[in-house]
């Protein structure tokens, strides 16, 4: 670094040292406020336990009411408890980005997902739903999907060995499994082919459904996507609810 | 490395870890949110609000890009956020190709620090960036999503006014 250069650097840190020395601290005291003791996170907690109750009550109804036909139009009654439409705000690339997502039910009732439509749309298969680009991309691009496929008799536990063996062999960087509360409770396999542009990479998350088995949702995305199509179905996932 | 660690533990919301990454993050923070806004409050709300955000948004984080220019592209968005919801006329876009807006603001201006503040959006920003945190051009370009080249560029015209206005300055003390 050059006589000049450095004079540049210590100038700008001079200039701004006393505002480190007065502000670090008031700051942190507004964040820890904001995140762990304020209002926000009673807020957020709020949000996320209202669905909570929702299918609690749920639940206990399909409890009593499976078999009668009062009780398959309480399903359908407990389903539109959920607003069909809704705006979230995503962050892509650092920016805030208001969405509309609409709720879209999975295969056979089994959860509830909100998707931004603008982009995306769900396919409901016979084992599985896809949620993909509304038009097919051109074909250098890798593909891009979120599958929601459902294991009603595999344990996560089970399920999240014989798929991180199984991914070793397509994406030999696989990393470590990882447990995580965002945007899903469960466990987190993450790899990727290469660091160029058109990388692949795979982001799969392994659920209880809440008995016996698993959900398994597996995203498919390119490095150069990662922080648009990554992002985007890392917060429609965050929606994720298990109805039964 | 220690940074891989705490974006591993801030993922699964470990509140120590992201208080350890406050302390190490904070200080560079402030001064480039200072240095860019010039403005104390602004800065606080700028650097206090990326927090928050990298703190809830780590998962759309890819932990296979350096962290650093993530980081660092939310502090500049917010800050020119913050700086365009004051003044909706001092964008980096919109000052740009307009020196004749800034030639008058050298004038009587001696200190270092002054004459990098008075120079446009467009060269102060990148320069700030360069020199407050050490990132390389093409950080930069990533950081403001721009062309490595226009970085370059804007870095050496940045340098070259800075050097030309204090040897004006020197020679009009020596008459």
């Amino acid at each position: 670094m050059s006589k000049f250069d450095d004079r540049i650097k210590r100038e700008l840190e001079q200039h701004t040292d006393v505002d480190v020395h007065e502000l670090k601290d008031d700051i942190w005291n507004e964040i820890n406020e904001e995140l762990f003791e304020g209002s926000r996170t009673t807020m957020k907690r709020k949000k996320r336990w209202i669905p909570a109750i929702l299918i609690a009550a749920a639940a206990l109804v399909l409890a009593f009411t499976l078999q009668t036909d009062p009780g398959l139009a309480l399903i359908k009654g407990i389903k539109d408890m959920f607003v069909p439409e809704k705006e979230i705000i995503q962050s892509i690339e650092g920016q805030d980005e208001p969405t509309e997502v609409h709720l879209n039910e999975g295969k056979d009732s089994e959860y509830i997902i909100y998707v931004d439509e603008s982009r995306y749309k769900m396919i409901k298969g016979e084992d599985s739903d896809v949620i993909t680009t509304i038009e097919p991309l051109p074909e250098k691009y890798p593909e891009v999907s979120m599958e929601i496929k459902q294991y009603p008799t595999d344990k996560p536990e089970t399920l999240v060995k014989e798929l991180e063996e199984k991914l070793k062999v397509d994406f030999p960087d696989l990393r470590e499994v990882e447990t995580v509360s965002e945007p899903v409770e469960g466990f987190w396999l993450h790899g990727l082919t290469e660091s160029t542009w058109d990388g692949k990479v795979i982001d799969v998350y392994v659920i209880s459904n809440g008995k016996d088995g698993s959900f398994v949702i597996t995203e498919n995305y390119f490095l150069e996507a990662a922080e648009g199509h990554g992002a985007r179905f890392y917060h429609m996932l965050q929606s994720f609810e298990i109805i039964e | 490395m220690q940074q891989e660690k705490w974006v591993r533990k801030i993922r699964a919301g470990d509140q120590a870890a992201f208080r350890q990454f406050y302390e190490a993050y904070a200080g560079p923070a402030i001064r480039t949110a200072s240095a860019i806004t010039r403005n104390r409050e602004m800065a606080k709300d700028a650097v206090q609000e990326t927090f928050i955000r990298v703190y809830r948004q780590i998962g759309s984080y890819n932990p296979t890009l350096p962290f650093d220019p993530w980081f660092y592209r939310i502090l500049t968005n917010e800050c020119l956020r913050l700086l365009k919801r004051e003044s909706p006329l001092s964008t980096i876009e919109t000052q740009e190709n307009d020196p004749s807006l800034v030639e008058e603001s050298f004038d009587q201006l001696t200190e270092l620090y002054d004459i990098i503040q008075a120079l446009d959006d467009t060269h102060r920003i990148p320069l700030i960036l360069k020199y407050i945190k050490g990132f390389s051009e093409k950080e930069i370009a990533d950081i403001l999503g721009m062309n490595q080249n226009t970085v370059k560029s804007r870095l050496f015209k940045g340098r070259k006014r800075l050097k030309e206005q204090l040897e004006a300055t020197r020679e009009e003390d020596m008459s």
